[in-house]
């Protein structure tokens, strides 16, 4: 069993590099890859309500084609507070979305996200957001309110009834940093995506932060994603709760 | 079978590496059922003088090679490179080399490079050409080395065809002219998997599609990576038997055989 809680589908304005969702649902089976939490953000500029809500329903169109393969989060950009309000109640409680998605719009340890982690938390549901600690200067100049491990250890304080899942562990930067700043956060999951695969990552996240509090995901990385959960160094109980059993308690807690 | 053409032993200044010893890597070769590996020192990469690296490299397998294919690395911008080639090939009995543009400080494709590339070519031997070893985004402060890229290969080819190359840890070769030019693609080179896909954006596919499956080689990049996502790919590739025994070890032993 394998739930990947960090997905994306294509959309009708966003195309992640393969023609048709089908072919998600074909690597998904290619790879024994049961349910993935899938979402389209905007992942750049200032998205208004407008532009999000069109995300969010190819989405649920996505959940709609494929029941029981597709899972939801709800993108929104924080800064339109009211909107990801009302936004984050139509997808998550009327059509069955299971998280939130952000990107990086705003560092998630900035006051103006703060209403949204609020109703994550009403709704006891995990926020996963695009996250990296990248040392390179040109390409982190790119991305300058993109959320690393010390926000989220600030937001985690600050909200420790918050179920927090910081983006990718292999897909952005510098993950011993990451991994070894997270030591003290124990409501921020790590998601082990993304296209970075170096040896021994996961052992390290398991070491340090314990194997209940890593995530299996791909982020379209999709050999990579399992291969390095399959190729680390753990138990067989510590893969099972990396591959679906940490990702399915988090789903079972939502208040809905 | 399986031959690995994207293997090193040796320490890595950035981060720790595990079975990065010639125990190491031949127990992570054992586990994943990784019958050969074409490997290089990391050590020479770094060291001034790279043909210390090189024979730390001999002794490190010379018990060993039913197992390893050693490369040997080797600086055109470096004293005595030829000498040190000879010394490899004559004594040490490897069959190819690594070069290591960007560390080294040198163009590929004019003056140095390429005349080590011209020389090497001579003697009938490949020459394999990581284009990172490292992701960028996660790069150490005193490691300012970026991609390589794929032009610069493109470049030495045309300015001396006969060559043969291994690329390795590469992607974007959809839009290469390495794939979509026939002069190009019909030279003797080959691509290793360790950054493709097989599903999803299907890379592997398509690129078969391109140019046939003579250009892909199986390639892990360990101990720097797990080996598992390329021996999935590997696994989950839907084509003739055929093809997979070329892509898992009969085209990499062709480079080193012609």
């Amino acid at each position: 069993m394998k739930i990947d809680c960090h997905g994306h589908v294509n959309g009708k304005k966003q195309n992640w590099g393969w023609d048709n969702n089908d072919k998600l649902i074909d690597a998904a089976d290619k790879l024994g890859i049961d349910k993935l939490c899938c979402s389209i953000p905007i992942t750049s500029g200032m998205p208004k309500p407008d532009e999000c809500k069109l995300c969010n329903d190819d989405v649920l169109d996505c959940m709609k084609r494929y029941p029981y393969r597709i899972l939801g989060y709800c993108f929104v950009n924080p800064g339109y507070a009211k909107e990801s309000i009302i936004e984050i109640e139509r997808c998550v409680i009327k059509h069955g979305m299971m998280g939130i998605k952000l990107y990086n719009q705003f560092k998630c340890s900035d006051p103006i996200v703060y209403p949204v982690v609020e109703k994550a938390i009403e709704l006891n549901i995990p926020i996963l957001e695009h996250a990296g600690y990248i040392t390179d200067p040109e390409q982190a100049s790119s991305q300058p309110n993109l959320s690393h491990a010390g926000d989220f250890a600030i937001l985690a304080e600050k909200y420790p009834e918050s179920i927090l899942i910081e983006a990718h562990i292999g897909g952005g930067g510098d993950w011993e940093w990451g991994i070894k700043t997270l030591r003290h956060s124990p409501n921020v999951y790590l998601d082990t995506s993304g296209s970075v695969i170096d040896e021994g990552i996961i052992e390290m996240a398991v070491r340090e932060l314990g194997a209940e509090r890593l995530l299996f995901g791909t982020d379209m990385t999709m050999e990579g994603g399992v291969g390095k959960v399959l190729g680390a160094k753990i138990t067989e109980s510590q893969r099972e709760s990396i591959f679906w059993k940490n990702m399915q308690t988090i789903l079972d807690k939502k208040r809905i | 079978m399986i031959i690995d053409i994207n293997a090193y032993i040796g320490h890595w200044p950035f981060r720790q590496l595990r079975h990065n010893t010639t125990d190491g890597l031949l127990g992570l070769m054992d586990e994943n059922g990784i019958d050969k590996a074409m490997v290089s020192s990391i050590n020479a990469i770094f060291y001034r003088n790279s043909q210390s690296g090189n024979d730390e490299l001999s002794d490190w397998t010379k018990d060993h090679r039913d197992r390893f294919i050693p490369f040997a690395t080797l600086n055109p911008k470096y004293a005595g490179w030829k000498d040190d080639l000879k010394r490899c090939y004559e004594e040490y009995g490897m069959t190819g080399i690594r070069m290591f543009p960007y560390y080294h400080n040198y163009k590929l494709y004019q003056d140095e490079g390429l005349e080590l590339v011209e020389f090497v070519t001579e003697m009938d031997m490949p020459i394999s050409i990581p284009i990172r070893l490292e992701d960028r985004r996660q790069r150490h402060w005193l490691d300012s080395v970026n991609d390589l890229p794929l032009s610069d290969i493109e470049l030495a080819i045309r300015a001396c065809p006969e060559a043969s190359f291994m690329i390795l840890n590469g992607r974007g070769f959809e839009g290469s002219n390495l794939f979509r030019e026939e002069s190009l693609k019909n030279k003797n080179f080959v691509i290793d998997i360790s950054r493709l896909s097989v599903v999803l954006q299907r890379e592997i596919p398509k690129l078969i599609e391109l140019a046939g499956v003579s250009k892909i080689a199986f390639g892990t990049g360990i101990p720097f990576n797990y080996p598992n996502p390329a021996l999935l790919k590997a696994q989950i590739l839907d084509v003739p038997e055929q093809d997979k025994e070329s892509l898992l070890w009969r085209n990499a032993l062709e480079m080193i055989c012609n």
